[in-house]
C-alpha cells in the first residue's frame, strides 16, 4: 500500500515548488534539484473547481 | 546645508512580484550614484510604514492597496531620481528566470527528474494543499514552507501521507535537515548521532547549531511545523518522524524540539513514543510542562525547558565527556557572566533602565521572553507569553520589550527580516533615541536562506545607534547573539567578529544572551533564588 520513496541515507533528488533561493541553495549544496515557477491557477477557475469536486 | 534631497514615487497597478526580488530590486537602485534611499515594494500596510520610517511616504504612495507596487526614491537631485526611477522600470520588467532549465508544473519538473524523493513547496497557502497532494501520490516527501493553510487542509495531508509512511514537513516548516544537507532555513550542521523533531524552525537551527559546535553531529533534522504539536493535529508528523528515527540506524538519541504541546496532544505523542520507540529521548519542551511520563519511557528520557537545556542534554547523553568539556563555556557560571558585562553596565546612566530586543527568529524570542518572566522582569511583547503584556503598537517599544519581527505584521508583503534586515535597522536607531534604554539585544540568523551577511548588513545602523546615544551623553549595551556554523554560507567567526569590532558582545547561546541582557538592565542585582531556579531549572535538563 506504501509508494513511499526511500529518503533517509538515499540521495537527495529534489523538486522547488516556489521560492527560487531554496533552489539554488540546494544547488550550492551538490543537491540534484529541479524549479517549478509555481503560479496560481486563476481565482475564478479554482473556485469552479472546488464547486465541481464538491458536487461530483 | 549640502542636505537637500529630492523625492519620487510611481505606482504600478495590480503588479505582483515576489518579496525577495523587490528586496534585490530595492538594494540595486540605493546603489546607483546620487541616490540616497528607495524601497521597492508591495502597498501593503506594512511596507507603507516602513516607506514613512524612511520619509517615503509620498501621496502616490499612500494611496497604493496591498496588490499595488509602488516605487519610492530619495536623490541628491532630479537628474538622479530620473535615472534611477527608469532604472526601477527596467528591472522590474526583466525575466525573472535565471536562464536555466525551469518547470511551470509538477508533471514536467516529475518527468525531468522522475526518481525526486522530496519536494519543498513554498507557494500560498491556500493553493498548497493541492501542490502537495500530487507530489504525495507519486510517493514524494514534502517539506511544505508555505503559511496560512488552512488547518483542514493540513490534516487532511498528515493523515493521507502518515497512512502511506510520508513525511509532510509543515506547512509553516521552516527548517529540516536531512542526509545532511539544509532544507530551506538551515544550517549547515554536520551528521552525527543525534536525531532532531521539532515544531519550531528557529528552534530547530539553535539546537542543531549548538550541537555542532560543541563538536556533535546531527542525523537528520525534522521540522514538522508548529500546527503539528496542537489538538487539531493530534501531533500526526511528530508520531511518524519518532518512527523514522526509531528504525535509522545512524540516529542514537531522539531530541525533541517545540513549544509546549496541548495536552491531549502530548500525552498521544508519549503514549506513542513508548510503544514505538526503544531509543533514548530528550523532550525539549519550552518551558514547564506537566506530564505523566509513561513507565515505558521512565528511565530513559530527559526534559528540557530551553533550546539551550535541549542541545547540551542531547550532547551529554552521546559523550559525558565532551560535555564535561564544554558545559561552562556554553553555561557561563553567573559570576563570570557578571564579570564579563561589568565594564559595560557601570558605563550605563541611572535613567537607563529598559532591555529591547529585536528578534528574527520566533523561538529565540519565546526563550528570551521565558528567561525574563522566570527573573520577574515585567516585558512587552507582539508575542508574549501568558501573563506578559502584548504592546499596542508593535511598531513603538515600551518599557522592556521583545519583538519577534517575523511575526505577520512586519512580514506582510515583505521578506522575512532573516532576508530583509530593513525593518529591524530601522527600529534599532529608534531604540537608540529612547533615553532610558540600557540594553539592546539581537539575534543574527546563519545559514542557507538567510541574508549573506546579516552582521555587515546591520554595522551602520549600530553605528549609527551608538553615535545618537553619545551625543546624548550614554553608552548602550548591545548584545548580539549569531546563531549558526563556521561552515554556514555567512561564516560564524567573521560574522561573530564583525559585530565585535562594533563593540557588540557576542555570546555562545540565546539564553545566555538573554540572561546578559537582564544581567546588565539590572546591573548585576538579579533575585539570587530566581538565578538558582536558571540555571538549575531551565539552564539544564532533568533525567527521569
Amino acid at each position: 500500500m506504501s509508494n513511499a520513496r526511500k529518503l533517509f541515507d538515499e540521495d537527495l533528488k529534489v523538486i522547488n515548488v516556489g521560492l527560487k533561493i531554496f533552489y539554488e541553495d540546494l544547488k550550492r549544496q551538490g543537491v540534484r534539484v529541479v524549479q517549478v515557477n509555481y503560479q496560481p491557477p486563476p481565482k475564478l477557475e479554482k473556485e469552479l473547481k472546488d464547486k465541481l469536486s464538491e458536487l461530483l | 546645508m549640502g542636505n537637500e534631497k529630492v523625492t519620487g514615487a510611481l505606482v504600478e497597478r495590480n503588479l505582483m512580484r515576489d518579496s525577495l526580488q523587490l528586496m534585490k530590486i530595492s538594494e540595486e537602485l540605493k546603489k546607483l550614484d546620487g541616490v540616497i534611499d528607495a524601497i521597492v515594494a508591495m502597498g501593503t500596510e506594512t511596507n507603507k510604514e516602513i516607506a514613512k520610517q524612511l520619509g517615503l511616504l509620498l501621496p502616490e504612495v499612500e494611496k497604493a492597496g496591498d496588490s499595488d507596487l509602488f516605487i519610492a526614491i530619495a536623490a541628491k537631485e532630479e537628474q538622479s531620481l530620473k535615472k534611477a526611477l527608469e532604472k526601477a522600470k527596467e528591472l522590474l520588467s526583466a525575466p525573472i528566470s535565471g536562464g536555466e532549465m525551469e518547470y511551470v508544473d509538477i508533471e514536467s519538473a516529475l518527468a525531468a527528474l522522475p526518481d525526486a524523493n522530496l519536494a519543498i513547496v513554498s507557494v500560498p497557502g491556500e493553493y498548497a494543499r493541492d501542490v502537495t497532494m500530487k507530489l504525495l501520490e507519486k510517493g514524494i516527501h514534502v517539506h511544505l514552507f508555505s503559511d496560512h493553510v488552512p488547518e483542514e487542509h493540513e490534516v487532511e495531508l498528515k493523515k493521507y501521507a502518515f497512512d502511506r509512511g510520508l513525511l509532510v514537513l509543515g506547512p509553516g516548516a521552516g527548517t529540516s535537515i536531512i542526509n545532511g544537507k539544509a532544507i530551506a532555513f538551515a544550517n549547515a550542521v554536520r551528521r552525527g548521532p543525534i536525531g532532531i523533531i521539532a515544531a519550531a524552525g528557529t528552534g530547530l537551527q539553535e539546537v542543531s547549531s549548538l550541537i555542532h559546535n560543541m563538536s556533535l553531529g546531527v542525523s537528520h533534522g525534522l521540522g514538522v511545523g508548529g500546527g503539528d504539536v496542537k489538538n487539531y493535529v493530534g501531533g500526526i508528523m511528530t508520531k511518524l518522524a519518532l518512527s523514522y528515527m526509531e528504525k535509522d540506524p545512524s540516529t542514537k538519541i531522539i531530541t525533541m524540539v517545540s513549544k509546549p504541546p496541548q495536552q491531549e496532544t502530548l500525552n498521544s505523542i508519549l503514549e506513542y513514543a513508548e510503544k514505538n520507540t526503544t531509543k533514548r529521548l530528550v523532550l525539549g519542551f519550552m518551558g514547564k510542562v506537566e506530564m505523566d511520563l509513561p513507565k515505558g519511557l521512565k528511565g530513559r528520557t530527559s526534559v528540557a525547558r530551553t533550546l539551550h537545556a535541549t542541545a547540551l542534554e542531547s550532547v551529554r547523553l552521546v559523550s559525558p565527556y565532551i560535555y564535561e568539556k564544554v558545559k561552562d563555556e556554553y553555561t557561563i557560571p553567573f559570576d563570570k557572566l557578571n564579570a564579563m558585562l561589568k565594564p559595560k553596565y557601570e558605563k550605563l546612566k541611572s535613567s537607563q533602565k529598559y532591555i529591547r530586543a529585536l528578534y528574527t527568529g520566533g523561538t529565540l524570542t519565546s526563550e528570551s521572553l521565558m528567561i525574563f518572566d522566570l527573573l520577574g522582569i515585567e516585558v512587552y511583547s507582539n508575542a508574549p507569553l501568558k501573563g506578559q503584556k502584548k504592546l499596542e503598537d508593535p511598531f513603538k517599544s515600551v518599557g522592556n520589550t521583545v519583538v519577534d519581527l517575523g511575526e505577520e505584521e512586519f512580514t506582510a508583503g515583505r521578506a522575512h527580516p532573516m532576508i530583509d534586515p530593513t525593518i529591524r535597522r530601522l527600529r534599532l536607531i529608534e531604540e537608540a533615541k529612547d533615553p532610558e534604554v540600557a540594553v539592546i539585544l539581537m539575534d543574527f540568523v546563519l545559514g542557507y536562506g538567510s541574508h549573506p551577511d546579516p552582521a555587515g548588513a546591520h554595522l551602520d545602523a549600530i553605528r549609527e545607534a551608538k553615535k545618537i546615544a553619545e551625543k546624548d551623553g550614554r553608552h548602550l549595551v548591545i548584545i548580539g547573539y549569531v546563531l549558526g556554523v563556521e561552515g554556514d554560507p555567512q561564516g560564524f567567526n567573521e560574522q561573530k567578529r564583525k559585530l565585535e569590532a562594533e563593540g557588540v558582545m557576542v555570546l555562545p547561546t540565546n539564553a545566555i544572551s538573554a540572561l546578559a541582557a537582564a544581567l546588565s538592565a539590572l546591573r548585576g542585582k538579579l533575585n539570587d533564588n530566581r538565578v538558582r531556579e536558571i540555571y538549575e531549572g531551565y539552564l539544564k535538563a532533568s533525567a527521569e
